[in-house]
């Protein structure tokens, strides 16, 4: 749209500047909340400046053990985040590219019917589902494990059908040539179809890794050892203070370093993230 | 020894649908067969029968006296190009035309030196490294068949190859298919549907209808003498004039006027058919038949007239001639042709095969 109406253009960019700053100011108040000692919270007034007290507050955080009762400092939790956020991400990839990779290119009986039977999973998020696989995981003494946190959450309806969708893109005639060039199906699957569902995987990674970090309710019902409290968890834990004042600063340098590796993972793969759910580059 | 068997092959789909009924082709050494017929007769099912892609359910299927009926694609040393090209996108042309190979254990060494031979002979040494998506639809077509050819199979199998491409290209990659395949030597089934395509590049043709095979010979064979009326129409262009007509007390009876003598045919029902471009023009009082001339289509080297035939019972059935030329016929005017009767064919009205005419 090509239009040059200077006051349509303004007042543009003022509500763009408008959103971007309600998106922004919560994270500027709490890098600077950060930067603050405890009691500058407790005034009422809330600072909009850094303070002087940035390497003692992250330094704490991040080495000492957090407060609040957590026997482990922030970096053992961020890497907890990190094997579970990662575990889900890559399993779920690795179901679900396997499972459309089935139901798309191979013939067997009842294939619709469980191409449905996952689609219907769908409807059954851990949410719904979470007493009977605490249930499950319990008997499996899996409680307090990096496989009870990963594993009832790797299966994804979501995933398997965005890649059936992807996998029928690919001409037959493809397929056919890899066959008659002497591929298996598994050649094929790493050498063909794995190349060509590349923006794919990526798109879902970016998805997934975020849905995997953020993951609260899960890792509150498995984990009772704080060994495996994961940093999105722990940050409720740290609020919910009985006596004395919630240690602010210390809150907003956690939730800060949670925020980071989605940022990241978004910053560094939104290309292909864009080119995944967008082209089809075939 | 034919190198390329066909016994009795059939298909029957799952659903009982009997797509080939039976067919029975022996290909030699070097030939050039191409597969020609409308869309749905089969053709395309066949050749893949032929790959492997589809299950022959009925037949044997021989590649150098060896039965392949149960073997894999990969197996049967043949190799394909596709409509589509086919060609694996996220791959550079080198990798595209080496993977065959890769994926037969052939060392890295012998594959460099096969695909670059095979990359001077098609004139890709320049694209290499580029991906197909950068090529030109000629390029990807050369691509295509530089993968079938460095494997240097017993079998190539074209299934349309040309018919993504613009007329003068495709025009230019005929003469050099059929130039590559001589040289190589290589035993070829070719499928298309263009008639045009099937009777410069065959060797023999087999026209397919509805599955089974109406004749099967050398092109000019199947123009000279063709076995039936489909035949008759689908070989040469523009189509033959083909006329329902009858045979009573040894004169053909093209119309209540126009009696063509015709002996030794017993009274029966035919159809008379004539190429459009065996026809003359002649002067009013030796013509056979009268054309009303409804449209004209000048060609420069040649003009196709249409028009619709003025005959004695009142049949005007449409009629096409090609005259070598410029002419200048008006619409509406009537023309008088000859037709001569060494260039007739006849057709039971019936069967639709061909009847051997001896009427001179």
């Amino acid at each position: 749209m090509i239009e040059n109406r200077p006051w349509l253009t303004a007042i543009s960019h003022l509500s763009l500047l408008l959103g971007i700053a309600m998106v922004a100011l919560p994270v500027w108040v709490a890098l600077v909340a950060s930067t603050h000692p405890t009691e500058a919270f407790g005034s009422g007034e809330i600072p909009l400046w850094f303070g002087d007290q940035a390497i003692q507050n992250w330094g704490a955080v991040l080495f000492a053990k957090a407060g609040n009762g957590i026997d482990v400092p922030v970096w053992s939790m961020m890497l907890n985040s990190l094997v579970m956020a990662l575990g889900i991400t890559i399993g779920k990839i690795a179901i679900s590219i396997l499972s459309a990779y089935a139901i798309v290119f191979f013939r067997f009986p009842f294939r619709g019917t469980a191409f449905w039977v996952i689609f219907i999973t769908l409807m059954l998020p851990v949410e719904v589902r979470i007493v009977p696989t605490y249930e499950v995981v319990a008997n499996l003494d899996m409680l307090n494990s990096y496989s009870g946190l990963v594993l009832p959450l790797i299966a994804s309806a979501t995933a398997t059908f965005l890649f059936r969708q992807c996998f029928m893109t690919v001409p037959g005639e493809l397929v056919e040539a890899a066959r008659i060039d002497g591929a298996g199906p598994i050649r094929f699957f790493f050498d063909i179809l794995m190349p060509l569902s590349r923006t794919n995987i990526a798109a879902l990674f970016v998805i997934m890794f975020i849905y995997g970090w953020n993951q609260y309710l899960w890792p509150l019902i498995v984990t009772t050892d704080d060994a495996y409290y994961t940093l999105v968890m722990s940050i409720k834990r740290m609020l919910s203070v009985e006596q004395g004042d919630v240690e602010w600063n210390q809150v907003m340098v956690t939730t800060l370093l949670a925020m980071l590796p989605p940022v990241l993972v978004v910053v560094g793969m939104q290309k292909l993230f864009v080119k995944g759910l967008v082209d089809a580059e075939k | 020894m034919s190198d390329l068997v066909l016994e009795n092959i059939g298909k029957t789909y799952a659903n009982g649908y009997h797509a080939i009924p039976s067919i029975d082709l022996n290909i030699e050494q070097g030939e050039f067969i191409v597969l020609v017929g409308p869309s749905g007769c089969g053709k395309s099912t066949l050749l893949r029968m032929v790959a492997g892609l589809e299950t022959i359910t009925q037949g044997d299927l021989l590649i150098k006296g060896e039965r392949v009926n149960d073997k894999e694609p990969a197996a049967r040393d043949i190799a394909m190009v596709f409509q589509n090209y086919a060609l694996y996108p996220h791959m550079s042309v080198y990798d595209n035309m080496a993977y065959g190979l890769k994926n037969r254990g052939v060392n890295k060494d012998e594959i460099d030196t096969k695909v670059n031979a095979v990359a001077v002979m098609l004139g890709l040494e320049e694209l290499l490294s580029r991906k197909p998506k950068q090529l030109s639809g000629g390029q990807r077509q050369r691509v295509a068949m530089g993968r079938a050819m460095v494997r240097d199979p017993k079998v190539f199998l074209f299934d349309e190859p040309l018919s993504n491409l613009d007329a003068k290209l495709r025009v230019q990659m005929r003469v050099e298919i059929r130039e590559l395949q001589r040289k190589l030597g290589t035993t070829t089934l070719y499928v298309t549907h263009d008639q045009v395509e099937a009777m410069t590049l065959a060797d023999r043709l087999v026209v397919l209808n509805k599955g089974h095979a109406e004749q099967i010979g050398t092109p000019m064979e199947l123009y000279d003498r063709p076995a039936s009326t489909f035949v008759a129409q689908f070989i040469g262009s523009p189509s033959m004039n083909l006329i329902p007509t009858s045979v009573k007390s040894e004169y053909l009876q093209l119309s209540v006027d126009i009696r063509l003598p015709c002996p030794q045919l017993a009274d029966q029902k035919l159809i008379w058919g004539i190429r459009p471009e065996h026809v003359e023009i002649c002067a009013a009082e030796e013509a056979d038949v009268m054309l009303n001339v409804k449209a004209v289509e000048a060609l420069g080297a040649e003009t196709l007239v249409h028009g619709s035939l003025q005959l004695g019972d009142g049949n005007t059935p449409n009629f096409v001639v090609r005259l070598a030329g410029h002419h200048t016929p008006k619409l509406g005017e009537r023309l008088p042709l000859r037709v001569p009767r060494s260039a007739w064919h006849l057709f039971d009205a019936e069967t639709q095969q061909r009847v051997e005419k001896s009427c001179n």
